[in-house]
């Protein structure tokens, strides 16, 4: 058995800190029988919207969902393409497909962002919308797609799944397209125990729409305006996501932190994450790029620290994208970073020795080697 | 009337004595709960973890289904069935008009078009109309158990092995109803169960089950609930991500312990109200059949002079509600189906006169006894 010294999250850890709180809320949730879109789902949308600075934040049940809905509220479907990149998690494409209409996938560039360079050539006629995902919390370069989308009729969608309090231009991000998505997964930087997804939006009438979408279409009791979905945040989840959007800031400074000493120590013998100029990104993950991902990976866990791979098989190689004609080679960018990304621990609750320890066996590896 | 009523929250007001909403009242031994999800959270299991698992195993051996798969709600239940089965656009389910949004809802998002068949006076779908119903485009049925009582299915199963159609059973009201001594969500494909809050089995959140019998069916639906990933770095097929949490897992685990004496005190109370009511002029109660089991999710029974009855028996304090006041082919939502009024001519009978009393575990002796009486008042003015 190996000694897990670093292990890649640490859930317990982080419900510790927060133990008391969350005890005491399910407690008075469990006995206020409110369990659904109820007081605490209202004042943690009110809380979200303010936090990222959007008129609007919708509590739904995950985060595929919410850009599933986001998605139908435009009135995307059948015939119509949607472009996204294909380094993201599967969801990015699934929820497109769940739509009906055809997932487009952009090459990306070192920040794993969306590259906007690539953006241009890919537009059709049938294009009814940009999902550009800022990828391990680092900030896609949005002032170049909005001006390259001005004008154009094509929404831009934000899949801010991992980068909730990021910024770019001093802005957060999830306030930058037609409407943006958040996840709440338990993994994400703001995340809850269970399942849950966050919407947030400026506009009036994609609020209106969704709220409706995600709760079978209602008006009210007996009406039913259009056939809709049952996608909605657990008043439990709310009331845990409440508690945890406080500590967000504090949280995402630890993690900053973090970030700055495996870049200081790092920067000579891998390659580290890059950010555009304006982006202040929030490090969901730290992933490093090296020739030896494979090895290294080998080695970091033979010595007890845990790494992850964000992800070895980009969508566009995945079984289930065979029907839309890609293959190896179609984005050069993409498949070197599933074949040389690794993800280092990043968390909070990541002590300095922890994280000495990463450094250490990481320049350790890198002497061996040579 | 119900127009300051918003779908998101709970009438639970304190101006009625009998109450539709018990849910403030049902979780007395919380603790044991919240020790359990303590365990949970404590751990680190947030999705399709060990409590997801145990619900499965016993959920499956309590319907009597080979296997029980836990997934984000009964809508989804639903949903992820339909999806299964690989519908495509332009193909046809039948169902019922008379049953809650979602049903269609379902329907609609898996990418078929529903077909409405009238209902019986039972307030099921009737069988006998559904052959004619059926054509080249027919995908499946999906018959709701509405109320918790169940359908006719040996004629339905009959049609459904001459025709090659798969029948997913609507089974979120119906938790341990029974037909002919088997229980429902084991006689189709798929039997698709709610864990909503005001459900015989809630959770305090969303929450819901699919039983099948069928291997293939199980191993999709496990795919289908969890983004299509056969492991965490390979996706077989494009699909969708709704799971039951583990904490709800929890909660319905404790209650499973539960669900016959709930069961059981609906029954007894749905019965004590047919005693009482059986013989008041103005209403008539649903024939009752010795081979079949209901379980009252719902208690309802048509009245003359509904709306009227209905202010009457709030102005008591009795929290009476409709189930529901307008079919789904009437809905704005379905105008594109172009149905109209007269087509169902039992359905929009039964919406227009249907009104449900509170028969849950919580309701007393003297909460029967009352609304007995005030129904009684109410049509002795008359």
């Amino acid at each position: 058995m190996i000694d897990i010294k670093v292990p890649f999250v640490n859930l317990a850890a982080s419900y510790k800190n927060d133990a008391q709180a969350i005890s005491a809320a399910i407690d008075e949730i469990g006995s206020s029988g409110q369990y659904i879109l109820g007081a605490k789902v209202k004042k943690f949308e009110v809380e979200f919207a303010s936090f990222i600075g959007t008129k609007f934040a919708l509590g739904v049940a995950n985060g595929s969902d919410a850009l599933f809905l986001i998605m139908k509220a435009l009135g995307i479907g059948p015939g119509d393409e949607v472009i996204t990149q294909p380094n993201s998690f599967i969801a990015s494409a699934w929820t497109i497909v769940a739509t009906g209409a055809t997932p487009v996938f952009c090459e990306v560039d070192e920040t794993l962002g969306l590259d906007p360079k690539q953006l241009l050539k890919l537009i059709t006629p049938r294009t009814k919308a940009v999902m550009p995902v800022h990828l391990t919390g680092n900030p896609t370069k949005m002032d170049e797609i909005e001006a390259l989308l001005s004008g154009t009729g094509i929404e831009i969608i934000e899949d801010a799944a991992q980068a909730v309090g990021a910024k770019f231009n001093g802005k957060r991000v999830g306030s930058f397209g037609i409407a943006a998505m958040f996840s709440l997964h338990p993994l994400k930087n703001l995340g809850v125990i269970g399942d849950g997804g966050v919407i947030t939006t400026d506009s009036d009438e994609m609020y209106d729409k969704i709220r409706k979408l995600r709760n079978h279409g209602l008006i009210d009791r007996d009406h039913c305006e259009i056939w809709g979905y049952n996608s909605r945040l657990d008043e439990l989840q709310a009331a845990v996501a409440s508690i945890r959007l406080h500590k967000l800031d504090e949280n995402t400074c630890k993690v900053r932190k973090i970030a700055g000493k495996y870049s200081s120590e790092l920067g000579h013998l891998v390659t580290l994450p890059k950010s555009y100029l304006g982006a202040e990104p929030v490090f969901h993950n730290f992933i490093i790029h090296t020739k030896n991902r494979e090895a290294l990976q080998s080695y970091l866990y033979e010595v007890g620290v845990e790494t992850k791979v964000h992800y070895p098989v980009p969508i566009h190689l995945q079984e289930c994208a065979e029907s839309l004609g890609y293959k190896v080679g179609s984005f050069p960018i993409s498949e070197y970073q599933s074949t040389n990304s690794l993800s280092l621990p990043i968390y909070p609750e990541l002590t300095d020795e922890q994280v000495e320890t990463v450094i250490t066996e990481i320049k350790n590896f890198f002497r061996k080697d040579l | 009337m119900s127009k300051n009523f918003l779908p998101e929250q709970y009438e639970n007001d304190e101006k009625f004595s009998v109450q539709h909403n018990y849910l403030s009242q049902q979780f007395s031994d919380k603790d044991l709960i919240l020790e359990k999800i303590k365990e949970v959270v404590t751990r680190g299991d947030f999705t399709l973890g060990r409590e997801v698992d145990k619900l499965e195993e016993s959920f499956a051996r309590l319907v009597g289904a080979k296997h029980a798969i836990g997934v984000g709600s009964g809508t989804d239940a639903i949903f992820l069935s339909l999806r299964a089965l690989d519908l495509q656009p332009g193909d046809e389910v039948i169902t019922t008009s008379f049953t809650f949004y979602a049903t269609i809802g379902a329907i609609v998002t898996a990418g078929g078009t529903p077909v409405f068949c009238d209902i019986e006076d039972d307030f099921n779908i009737s069988v006998t109309r559904i052959k004619s119903l059926i054509t080249e485009k027919t995908k499946a049925i999906v018959p709701v158990h509405w109320s918790g009582r169940p359908c006719e299915m040996n004629e339905m199963i009959e049609i459904s092995e001459e025709f090659g159609i798969p029948i997913i059973e609507d089974a979120c009201h119906s938790i341990l109803a029974e037909y002919h001594g088997k229980k429902t969500g084991t006689f189709g494909i798929t039997g698709c169960f709610s864990f909503h809050p005001l459900k015989n089995l809630n959770v305090w959140g969303d929450g819901g089950i699919i039983t099948t019998n069928s291997d293939d069916m199980n191993l999709k639906i496990r795919l289908l609930r969890n983004h299509g990933l056969v492991d965490r770095d390979h996706c077989e097929v494009f699909a969708y991500n709704s799971r039951l949490d583990t904490i709800q897992a929890v909660v319905a685990n404790h209650l499973l312990g539960k669900i016959e004496d709930i069961t059981k005190a609906r029954i007894a109370h749905a019965d004590y109200l047919d005693k009482g009511l059986s013989h008041v002029s103005g209403i008539e109660i649903p024939q009752r059949n010795p081979e079949i089991k209901e379980v009252f999710h719902i208690y309802s029974f048509m009245a003359e002079n509904r709306d009227s009855l209905w202010d009457f028996l709030r102005e008591n304090g009795i929290d009476a509600k409709i189930h529901y006041p307008i079919p789904m082919h009437l809905q704005p939502a379905a105008r594109y189906l172009n149905y109209k009024k007269g087509d169902f001519p039992v359905t929009e009978r039964v919406a227009n006169q249907t009104i449900s009393l509170p028969v849950h575990e919580f309701v007393q002796l003297k909460d029967l006894d009352f609304m007995i009486l005030k129904v009684k008042e109410f049509y002795s003015h008359d």
